[in-house]
């Protein structure tokens, strides 16, 4: 099913055919000249380590740095990327990984109960573009097009195919246009907004049963993170009510008009995860994960994958400090997963997820040496000593972003 | 201390109590508004008269005598015209019709169209800018009852701030817009929710009369017998509407439209106001003997906009003047129509076409404002009111009048033209 990428030399097959067989059993070190442990969100400063490593084992972080035994460190396999940067994995927030078809159900648009989990194919090819950019965890959301839409799970790519990490982590909901079909209720946003209202009631007074209304109430004790689409000032009231008079403090997804309700979102303590960032975007939308940060707001990105550099890039360009655009990428989608001691850092006992750069992440002109996933090499190449011989005065890293256009 | 000094702490502490004052009220914001023609709504015109506003309330309303606050701003409005800000009781929001109907059911009394109002709608700015603080919003006309309908002033970052009553109405809706595009189902295979009720203006006015007599069945449960499942929401708010707690609200046009409306309500004993009533000069007889309130929807257009066209409605420009000889209730609103005016050259044609000044801009101001209920706040400029108010470059029914500064809750809101 996995082809091999093309681009890859001989030499790197051959490395990586005789070197991932064993390291399902034996431990793997992995050194390069700066390891982020972690991005700062809401820390002043990363936990970054010079000329470290991590030890790797039954694909998770065992050790970082100079907590690695000894010994250990003695019997372990090395891999090294001598001066390139080793980051945490991207977490993509949510994605239907183009499945929206089989995440949404077509016949009624209030099914909170349904489980994304029973839709998801390990061998779905849109999986295979999650690792060469980055991604190692994602968010599998229920399609927009219901208004409860189901329960969404989290999952990983991998090297020869995905896995799901959870299967029942949050529940996804919508208000946007997609969810407001003229083939069924409801086709306006006052009939989404009073079908919500309705069901949290019965759910809340316990005036129905039913498994539907079981998922509401976990959202409503905070069990379950609930995400909502919702773009428009309209949209995003509407569900800033629904929270208030529910008690829950909300995820948006989407959110471009969320600067006009950044009071709101801040008082709920709700969070937002935008859609990924392009130069085309108005100039409002590029300025919102700074607007958002500024207010106390925590946000994230979903859309494509390959875009989820270009938008930290961006969003650093339009005032956002490097510290949380980075945190974006990683820590915050982890935690507004609330999977952070699983993923999104490099700690000892997370899953050894992470991305190998040749420079700074947001330099857009950094090269992509490697990503590892559950402790395998899941796209790139085992070692940086090659590449050293590519890094010239001709190779000087880009700094204009619009280069990812 | 002697009482000579005694006197003269005395006096110094007054001074400083004075002093304190007149700054306080410099604080406050206390503007006066002088030299001004007041129409101060329900009331004759003032000349030369004075208006004082603090704290986003009229304060005072006097001639030329009135004693200022000390420290009051004074804007000199000589030449000018001052009149409450102007009521619609009957505008459409919303750049999306279809998000102002609910199409999957034809009976959605609980639906609040307040859960769409986006506060940047254009619309807003437009009245606003054209004198208008004030708007009565409901649903869309696509169902045969489309849900619940709320007042707002005009300007504002939240719904919920800009709201001053939730709530306000139920709108009803005869003629063909509720049954138009529907279709029946005949074999075929359904493929959408157009496959539904009603076809027909009968079937419309089937589906007012089932909904109605279940909420009338659902009163007689809930008093009998405690322990019954509470009504659906839906129909608790029809019950409402029977109890006269919700105001029925009935969008008709053509004569068998409106006599439709008045004898439904007869028959389920609620009272409804008239929304749009292009024809109400052929029923005006009918329409006084039931004392129904009317919302005359865009009186200067000529026609009946968009598919409530071919329902037939012949509206005449005299319509205003039948009203007020009949005596009937009636308030000037801009409606459905996209052809309308924007309100105060409603008021204008009206008075065009035999209606007096004073009647054509108090069916603006003050008689909205009873008909929603909301007389106390709105409408009028007296003490204690909300301090929503337009300047007028000259008399608003003049043609040439242009409103130079409008303000909610004594802000300015108005753009500069």
């Amino acid at each position: 099913m996995q082809i091999l990428n093309q681009r890859r030399t001989t030499g790197a097959l051959l490395l990586t055919a005789l070197c991932t067989a064993p390291i399902a059993a034996q431990d793997v070190l992995v050194q390069a000249s700066k390891i982020v442990v972690a991005f700062g969100a809401g820390e002043t400063k990363s936990t970054t380590l010079a000329d470290s490593a991590l030890l790797i084992r039954d694909g998770k972080i065992a050790f970082v740095g100079a907590d690695i035994p000894p010994e250990a460190r003695r019997a372990a396999r090395v891999v090294d990327y001598g001066t390139a940067t080793i980051s945490p994995g991207f977490v993509l927030a949510a994605t239907t990984l183009g499945r929206d078809v089989d995440l949404g159900e077509g016949a009624i648009a209030f099914t909170p109960d349904l489980r994304t989990a029973e839709a998801f194919d390990p061998w779905l090819e849109q999986l295979e573009q999650l690792a060469p950019a980055g991604v190692t965890a994602f968010g599998l959301t229920p399609s927009a097009r219901n208004v409860a839409g189901g329960i969404g799970a989290v999952g990983k790519p991998g090297k020869d195919r995905g896995r799901l990490l959870a299967a029942e982590v949050f529940v996804g909901f919508s208000v946007s246009r997609t969810a407001r079909n003229q083939e069924r209720q409801p086709t306006s946003l006052m009939g989404a907004h009073q079908m919500l209202r309705e069901s949290f009631t019965e759910a809340r007074d316990g005036i129905k049963i039913g498994p539907d209304l079981a998922v509401l109430r976990q959202v409503m004790s905070g069990q379950r993170p609930a995400f909502f689409y919702a773009d428009t000032f309209a949209e995003l009231n509407a569900v800033l009510e629904i929270g208030a008079s529910f008690n829950f403090a909300p995820i948006i997804l989407g959110g471009s008009e969320s600067d006009r309700v950044l009071q709101k979102l801040a008082t709920r303590g709700a969070g937002v995860v935008l859609n990924t960032l392009n130069p085309s975007m108005r100039l409002a939308e590029l300025e919102l994960p700074a607007k958002l940060t500024k207010a106390g707001i925590a946000f994230c990105f979903a859309g494509r994958p390959d875009q989820l550099r270009l938008s930290a890039a961006l969003a650093v360009r339009h005032g956002l400090d490097r510290s949380t655009a980075n945190a974006a990428l990683t820590r915050t989608p982890a935690t507004i997963l609330g999977q952070q001691a699983n993923i999104g850092a490099l700690r000892s006992g997370c899953g050894a997820d992470f991305v190998v750069f040749e420079g700074d992440l947001l330099d857009l002109g950094a090269r992509h040496v490697a990503t590892w996933i559950d402790g395998k090499l899941a796209h790139g190449t085992l070692a940086h000593s090659k590449l050293a011989h590519r890094t010239g005065p001709n190779s000087k890293p880009q700094t204009n972003i619009s280069g990812g256009r | 201390m002697t009482p000579l000094l005694r006197t003269a702490a005395l006096l110094r502490t007054a001074t400083l109590t004075l002093a304190l004052g007149a700054l306080a009220a410099a604080q406050d914001g206390v503007t006066a508004y002088t030299n001004a023609t007041i129409l101060p709504g329900g009331k004759p015109a003032m000349s030369n008269a004075t208006m004082v506003v603090s704290g986003g309330k009229v304060i005072a309303l006097g001639g030329a005598d009135l004693k200022l606050p000390d420290g009051a701003n004074v804007v000199d409005c000589k030449g000018k015209t001052i009149t409450p800000g102007l009521i619609d009781a009957s505008f459409q929001s919303g750049n999306n019709t279809q998000d102002l109907n609910e199409q999957s059911d034809e009976v959605t009394p609980n639906l609040r169209v307040l859960d769409s109002i986006d506060p940047e709608d254009p619309r807003f700015a437009r009245a606003r800018n054209a004198g208008v603080t004030t708007v009565h919003v409901m649903p869309g006309t696509r169902n045969v009852i489309g849900g619940l309908g709320c007042v707002l002033k005009t300007h504002g970052t939240d719904p919920k701030a800009m709201v001053i009553k939730e709530d306000a109405s139920m709108r009803i809706v005869m003629g063909s817009e509720p049954s138009s595009g529907n279709r029946a189902i005949r074999g075929g295979r359904v493929n959408s929710m157009y496959y539904r009720r009603p076809t027909t203006r009968m079937g419309v006015i089937w589906e007012v009369r089932r909904a109605f007599y279940d909420a009338k069945e659902a009163m007689t449960k809930t008093q009998g017998a405690p322990g019954d499942a509470p009504a659906s929401p839906g129909t608790q708010v029809l019950m409402e509407v029977l109890q006269g707690k919700v105001t029925a609200v009935t969008t008709a046009r053509s004569e068998q439209d409106l006599r439709t409306a008045l004898r439904i309500a007869d028959e389920f004993g609620y009272q409804t106001v008239i929304d749009e009533a292009q024809d109400a000069y052929m029923v005006a007889d009918e329409l006084a003997g039931k004392k129904a309130v009317v919302m005359l929807g865009s009186p200067s257009a000529e026609g009946v906009g968009g598919s409530a066209g071919r329902d037939g409605a012949a509206p005449r420009a005299g319509t205003v003047a039948v009203l007020a000889a009949k005596g009937i209730t009636f308030v000037i609103t801009t409606g459905t129509n996209p052809a309308a005016l924007p309100l105060i050259n409603e008021a204008m044609f009206a008075v065009r076409n035999g209606l007096g000044p004073q009647q054509a801009l108090d069916a603006v101001t003050i008689e909205p404002a009873k008909l929603l209920g909301l007389s106390d706040r709105i409408g009028s400029l007296a003490p204690g009111k909300d301090a929503d108010f337009v300047i007028w470059s000259q008399h608003p029914l003049d043609p040439a009048a242009v409103a130079e500064s409008v303000l909610i809750n004594g802000q300015s809101v108005s753009q500069p033209r």
